[in-house]
């Protein structure tokens, strides 16, 4: 309830995480996935600026998106109004995705002079000039700046989001929950089945990709939670497909899901074989499920995608024999530019096996590296 | 005022009241179709130097300059002294105010440049959009492509390497594009 866990936060260092939703849960997702961290892991007392309840409802079926005020996950949820109310200025502000704070919060900012580290938290990307750019200040208003803090995968940048017993999670539920988490889905694969989600953008591929399972010698349980997808799942299924029922097509069953929070988004993709996912929070998530996937990047303006797209090829492919890196290299170049979907998840299939063992070790490679939420509270540390 | 965008060698911006020269601007896509341009900043009172990160859409405010045109007079080590093509004024600048042009200045150029003053101090000097140099060395075509499509790279008079087509050969002259170092064509 608003105000109780808020007396006990009096104490605790305070910050602001402010989030725009521009068109999907990627930003949102981020954003509450990380104000959930600072708050269970660095004992920080944290408000989460929401421009769009209803977007954050899916995330967080708890929520209420009426509520100018609540509290989730000892999270402080505050609706991001358009018109700007002052309020007591944190510690330190996160500007998720350059989604530009409020002009009264940073007069704010600005009246107090230096006492709040103000960060843009920006895009994921596998490039090499990230690096080169993480934690560099951005002089810009008068006697104030603000620094640009970059996630990534290199070592010289601010690391992704993972929990601290994520992977232990993980494995714990690899080992003993999978079972019954699928039965709760109302999940029930058939024996030696490959057990696949699918989370995408619209995507013309998919009919050929659906078909290439239906006829392939390999029997694939797809599960689909709903998204942008289900028009050319429908499409190719011939029929509005029900969330729960398995639709059989030869070798293939889909099985429409509906949308799950994040906690069971992460079982879902630990519990399956193979994950196709998209944007930055979902595609965040299945590396952290080590299960080879399929990543559909979010289109950019004059292919700029394509380059991200094989800076991170670049980094997770390496170390893979050639044909099992030309097996997945080529899938995602299929999925996301338009080449054959059949012929290329034959080839992934028959390097599966390859492919799975290679996942976890890319895991765990990452898993060496300091979070992106410890890496924020470091960055903030050294600049006091 | 400026955006992050719109910010290249040589523009000016008041940061606190202090000029600070842009000496080097890279433009780089972020995600969802964002972009920041990534900036290596002088102050021009002190000759602090740092690196900042801005938005394409951040607006800055920028000092108007003065600038005049000028060609490059003589090369001596890290000092280059151009002279102000109308009073015949020379002006000395170093090769760090000049980084971003720096790979196109050589000995005996006679592009005509835009010298770039703040309160009637040189700070800086642009290329034209478009210069021709000529190809010191490069390897002979291995394809015998004629299309322009295929690449090779070829070194510059002052050892700047760039992609040229494949049908380009040693002693030729070729046009850049000085915003990006691209080989734009044979010189006509």
């Amino acid at each position: 309830m608003p105000g109780i866990k808020g007396a006990c936060n009096y104490m605790k260092q305070h910050w602001d995480i402010f989030c725009k939703v521009v068109d999907n849960y990627g930003d949102i997702g981020v954003a509450w996935r990380l104000a959930r961290q600072l708050v269970a892991e660095h004992g920080l007392a944290v408000r989460l600026w929401v421009d769009n309840l209803q977007a954050f409802t899916p995330l967080c079926p708890e929520a209420d998106p009426r509520l100018a005020r609540q509290w989730q996950a000892g999270v402080q949820v505050r609706h991001w109004a358009p018109k700007w109310v002052a309020t007591d200025m944190p510690a330190v502000v996160i500007e998720a995705f350059g989604c530009k704070l409020p002009p009264g919060y940073v007069t704010a900012l600005h009246a107090q002079a230096g006492r709040t580290l103000w960060l843009n938290l920006e895009y994921l990307s596998a490039e090499a000039w990230v690096g080169g750019c993480h934690g560099l200040p951005s002089h810009g208003g008068p006697g104030y700046q603000k620094s640009f803090f970059f996630p990534g995968f290199r070592p010289d940048t601010g690391g992704l989001l993972r929990e601290r017993d994520l992977l232990a999670q993980r494995r714990g539920f690899q080992a003993a929950e999978r079972a019954a988490f699928l039965a709760r889905l109302g999940v029930a694969p058939a024996e030696g089945a490959l057990l696949c989600s699918l989370f995408a953008y619209e995507n013309p591929g998919l009919a050929a990709w659906l078909q290439a399972m239906a006829s392939g010698a390999c029997p694939v349980h797809l599960l689909v939670p709903q998204g942008r997808i289900q028009g050319e799942l429908a499409a190719w299924l011939g029929e509005v497909p029900q969330v729960g029922q398995p639709y059989r097509r030869g070798a293939l069953a889909v099985q429409p899901l509906p949308f799950v929070a994040q906690s069971d988004y992460d079982r879902l993709l630990w519990a399956c074989d193979f994950n196709a996912v998209r944007g930055e929070d979902s595609f965040v998530r299945a590396q952290w499920a080590g299960r080879p996937l399929l990543w559909h990047i979010y289109p950019q303006e004059e292919d700029a995608h394509r380059i991200k797209l094989e800076a991170f090829l670049e980094l997770y492919l390496a170390g893979l024999d050639a044909p099992a890196r030309q097996a997945l290299g080529g899938l995602h170049r299929a999925w996301n530019f338009g080449g054959n979907m059949g012929l290329a998840w034959q080839g992934l299939v028959a390097h599966r096996a390859e492919l799975t063992a290679h996942a976890e070790h890319w895991c765990a490679s990452l898993a060496a590296r300091p979070d992106l939420a410890t890496a924020l509270v470091q960055f903030y540390r050294n600049w006091l | 005022m400026k955006t992050g965008k719109e910010l290249k060698p040589g523009t000016v911006l008041r940061i606190d009241n202090d000029p600070w020269l842009v000496q080097k601007a890279e433009f780089t896509k972020s995600g969802r179709n964002s972009a920041i341009m990534k900036t290596k900043l002088k102050n021009l009172l002190t000759g602090y130097k740092t690196e900042t990160v801005y938005s394409a859409d951040d607006k800055l405010d920028d000092v108007i300059l003065d600038r005049k045109e000028a060609t490059l007079s003589f090369i001596s080590g890290d000092s280059y002294t151009f002279m102000d093509t109308t009073d015949y004024t020379m002006y000395e600048l170093n090769a760090e105010d000049i980084e971003a042009v720096l790979p196109y200045v050589e000995e005996g150029m006679t592009d005509i440049c835009e010298a770039v003053f703040f309160e009637d101090r040189l700070v800086s000097v642009e290329l034209p959009t478009t210069i021709s140099r000529q190809v010191d060395y490069t390897e002979n075509s291995a394809r015998g492509d004629t299309s322009g499509k295929v690449m090779k790279p070829a070194k510059l008079k002052n050892g700047t390497t760039l992609q040229v087509a494949d049908f380009i050969e040693i002693g030729e002259f070729i046009d850049i594009d000085t915003r990006d170092g691209s080989f734009k064509g044979r010189t006509k």
